[in-house]
């Protein structure tokens, strides 16, 4: 639709200029009637299903009933207190801050790492990425479950090979010490591959001259690497370091498959807490109230990634 | 020209889009013929659970031409749980639901049940004719407040399970199974293997992750004589008490003490796959891993009852058919008829031997292809021997949050990270919270 408007705006703006201005707002309207005729039927389903939601959440979570038999009645904030003042959520969220920093960084220096190796296309390197990228084709709920069978103290794969090092063998998804890191090790594997695809895309804006040129002048790999890929892929990074911190909340397939959130919590993530709260406790304010918060962190984050990235782009 | 061509398609889309939704939304408008129901089922243990469910329903409607039921799949309990509240809510409840027996008490406090009393009466009879099919042990799950809530249909008890072959190489008489923790203690003993420090071969596994964790504490606390929870009241469980903390210092020492059981919580189906494996000796799980040890276990294994400290008892598990509440009066008999038709001797034995579940229908047991059954797989007879001690699985108020508690303190201590008296301290503490909510209107709330 866009393309083919300047075709015929133009014309029709030079030959009266700024004299019939509400024709000319009139004309514009009419123009892109259509387009947004055309974006109404998504338009229905977004406001159905993703902003109906949202606002229903909001309202959700001012609500709440003293006990079971009582009917709900409006309390503002309190519900938003209740979360905040919960142990629970306090131990989610920092669980959830490991997991963020624990997950994001390992698998984008692994990405970075597969991409730059891989970057140069022949048989090889096309099988070897294919391999790599076969865990983001597994879906979440499979690879646990298959986790769950390599994870299994003292039968399991993993402890089939290590156990003979070991003087005891650890109970991977069984000790609160452990089992985050051995989700981690899940998110990393899973992750690492997709990133890698970004990485891939923005080493090929690496402009093929300036490489040249660092060659000609002696630059040696490392300083190849120092001084013109990691600059030129500055935005590629925001942007997989955003989508990492986005997945560190939002995908918890694995936590609800394997570990239920526990031992004791050790696991238990935001996104989890949520549905707890919602489900086990059939808290739907509390649910809301922490829902509202995650989304309020997300978008806050998001912002101020997009803003940095755009700065940055827009700079010299 | 070229706007209006793709202004055309547009809408012409948009139109399409619009007349497929609410064609979506029309369907479900008044239909003459046979009263449509759906039956909410989940599969708790393995896949082929569902292909039997197809089996059974098919054969319901062939045999009732003028009810159409339709059996849908909603994951494992919890799920079906969350699916089952989704429905009422959206106003749209199912006829009839498998329900985690112990989720029945807290759907009823929310009043999100039928009460079937009624339904009982309208069939001409009484309520204690209608329980007294069942084992008595089922009917603490079904009734709430001397009304009937529940009819059971499959249900278990957990099960001392033993490797026979490792317990004669030990020296042990398999014919002859520990009847006390005493015993079990010294069983365990034997059966485990060291090399130096390292273990090849634990003495016993018991499973701990959320749900079976609180199943199998509830198991050991009533072999110690104790209750766990107040089966009258949905507001008090008795966690800090001498016959839990028995029991827990029991697994604790198992674990710490007498070094015969692995350290962590371990999963149920890590429980299993180690006893297999023969990398654990003897395990405790439900009867409904029978099937599945029986097609795996490539040894001689025997099952007994779960052994005593103060008496022998154990909880029961499994589900109970539900009306959620809010049905129109046709769906609500429609849904009774095939409850009562999945519940009778014949269904039920039917069932029963298809999943490794016991029959909750007494009569069941006299039919001729269970009589035949159970002398070929005599194992299957222990299991329904033990309900004779058997009592109801716990359920209060938010049942899985109070559950939760205890769960998460036990695993601390079989973690080595607490001692099991100021675990279950805590562990009173949070649930005393989280049942205060009820407790406030009801045991709490003075004239």
């Amino acid at each position: 639709m866009s393309l083919a408007e300047p075709a015929t705006l133009p014309v029709a703006t030079s030959a009266a200029p700024r004299l019939h201005v509400p024709k000319r707002l009139v004309g514009r309207i009419k123009a892109s009637l259509p387009a947004y005729l055309l974006l109404l039927p998504s338009l229905v389903f977004l406001v159905l299903f993703t902003y109906g939601a949202m606002g229903r959440v909001l309202i959700d979570a001012l609500y709440q009933r003293a006990t079971p038999k009582a009917p709900v009645r409006f309390v503002g904030l309190d519900n938003i207190a209740a979360v905040l003042a919960d142990p629970a959520f306090s131990s989610a969220v920092v669980n959830n801050l490991v997991y963020a920093v624990g997950t994001a960084i390992p698998s984008i220096g692994l990405a970075l790492l597969f991409a730059l190796t891989l970057s140069r296309t022949h048989a090889v390197s096309s099988a070897l990425r294919a391999a790599l990228f076969l865990p983001v084709l597994i879906p979440m709920v499979a690879a646990s479950a298959l986790f769950m069978f390599i994870f299994l103290p003292n039968v399991g794969l993993l402890d089939y090979y290590i156990g003979r090092l070991l003087p005891v063998l650890p109970n991977w998804l069984g000790d609160p010490d452990i089992a985050l890191y051995a989700i981690m090790i899940i998110t990393i594997w899973k992750n690492a591959g997709y990133y890698m695809l970004f990485f891939l895309a923005g080493l090929q804006a690496v402009p093929e001259d300036v490489m040249e040129a660092a060659h000609l002048d002696g630059a040696g790999p490392y300083q190849r690497l120092r001084h013109i890929i990691l600059p030129e892929l500055k935005p590629t990074f925001l942007f997989v370091i955003v989508i990492a911190i986005l997945n560190a909340v939002t995908q918890v397939d694995h936590v609800f498959v394997m570990t239920q959130g526990g031992p004791s919590n050790s696991t238990n993530l935001v996104l989890f807490y949520i549905y707890q709260q919602a489900v086990e406790h059939y808290d739907v304010g509390k649910a809301s109230a922490a829902t509202l918060l995650t989304l309020a962190a997300l978008m806050g984050l998001t912002a101020l990634s997009f803003r940095t990235m755009a700065n940055r782009e827009g700079g010299p | 020209m070229l706007f209006s061509r793709r202004l055309v398609f547009g809408l012409a889309m948009a139109s399409s889009l619009a007349a497929t939704l609410a064609g979506a939304l029309a369907v479900p408008a008044m239909a003459e013929g046979p009263t449509e129901i759906d039956l909410f089922f989940p599969v708790p243990v393995d896949g082929k659970l569902a292909r039997d469910m197809g089996t059974l329903i098919k054969e319901f409607n062939d045999g009732h031409p003028d009810i159409k039921a339709t059996a849908v799949y909603t994951g494992s309990y919890d799920d079906t749980l969350i699916k089952t509240r989704a429905a009422i809510k959206a106003g749209k409840p199912p006829s009839a639901v498998i329900m985690s027996a112990n989720f029945l008490l807290d759907m009823q406090i929310e009043n999100e049940l039928t009460n079937l009393d009624a339904l009982i009466k309208a069939d001409g009879t009484t309520k204690e004719q209608f329980l007294g099919q069942f084992f008595p042990a089922l009917q603490g799950n079904a009734v709430i407040n001397r009304s009937v809530y529940g009819v059971p249909f499959h249900n278990s008890t957990p099960l001392l399970y033993i490797n026979a072959d490792k317990a004669k190489e030990a020296g042990l008489d398999p014919a002859k199974p520990p009847q006390t923790w005493a015993e079990l203690t010294d069983w365990a003993k034997k059966l485990t293997k060291r090399e130096g420090d390292k273990v090849t071969q634990w003495g016993i596994a018991i499973p701990c992750a959320y749900d079976y964790c609180g199943w199998m504490m509830e198991t050991l606390t009533m072999s110690n004589g104790g209750r766990y929870y107040n089966e009258e009241f949905g507001g008090e469980v008795y966690y800090d008490t001498p016959s839990m903390l028995g029991a827990l210092s029991w697994w604790n020492d198992l674990v710490y003490k007498h070094k015969v059981h692995a350290p962590g919580a371990t999963p149920g189906p890590a429980v299993s796959t180690s006893f297999i494996s023969g990398n654990a000796a003897m395990m405790m799980l439900s009867t409904g891993s029978l099937t599945y040890v029986r097609d795996n276990a490539k040894f001689n294994y025997k099952v007994a009852f779960i052994p005593r400290n103060v008496r022998n008892a154990v909880p029961i598990g499994g589900a109970s058919l539900i009306v959620p509440a809010g049905l129109e009066a046709d769906k609500q008999k429609a849904a009774w008829t095939l409850i009562k038709w999945m519940t009778s001797p014949e269904k039920s034995a039917w069932w029963s031997r298809a999943t490794g579940y016991f029959a909750p229908n007494m009569a069941a047991y006299k039919t001729p292809e269970m009589v035949d059954f159970l002398n070929k797989n005599p194992d299957a007879k222990t299991a329904v021997e033990q309900l004779d001690v058997a009592k109801p699985w716990f359920a209060t108020y938010k049942t899985v949050p109070v559950r939760k508690t205890l769960e998460d303190e036990v695993m601390l201590v079989l973690n080595g990270k607490k001692q099991p008296k100021e675990a279950l301290a805590a562990a009173q503490k949070a649930a005393d919270e989280t049942l205060k909510p009820y407790n406030a209107e009801t045991s709490l709330k003075l004239p």
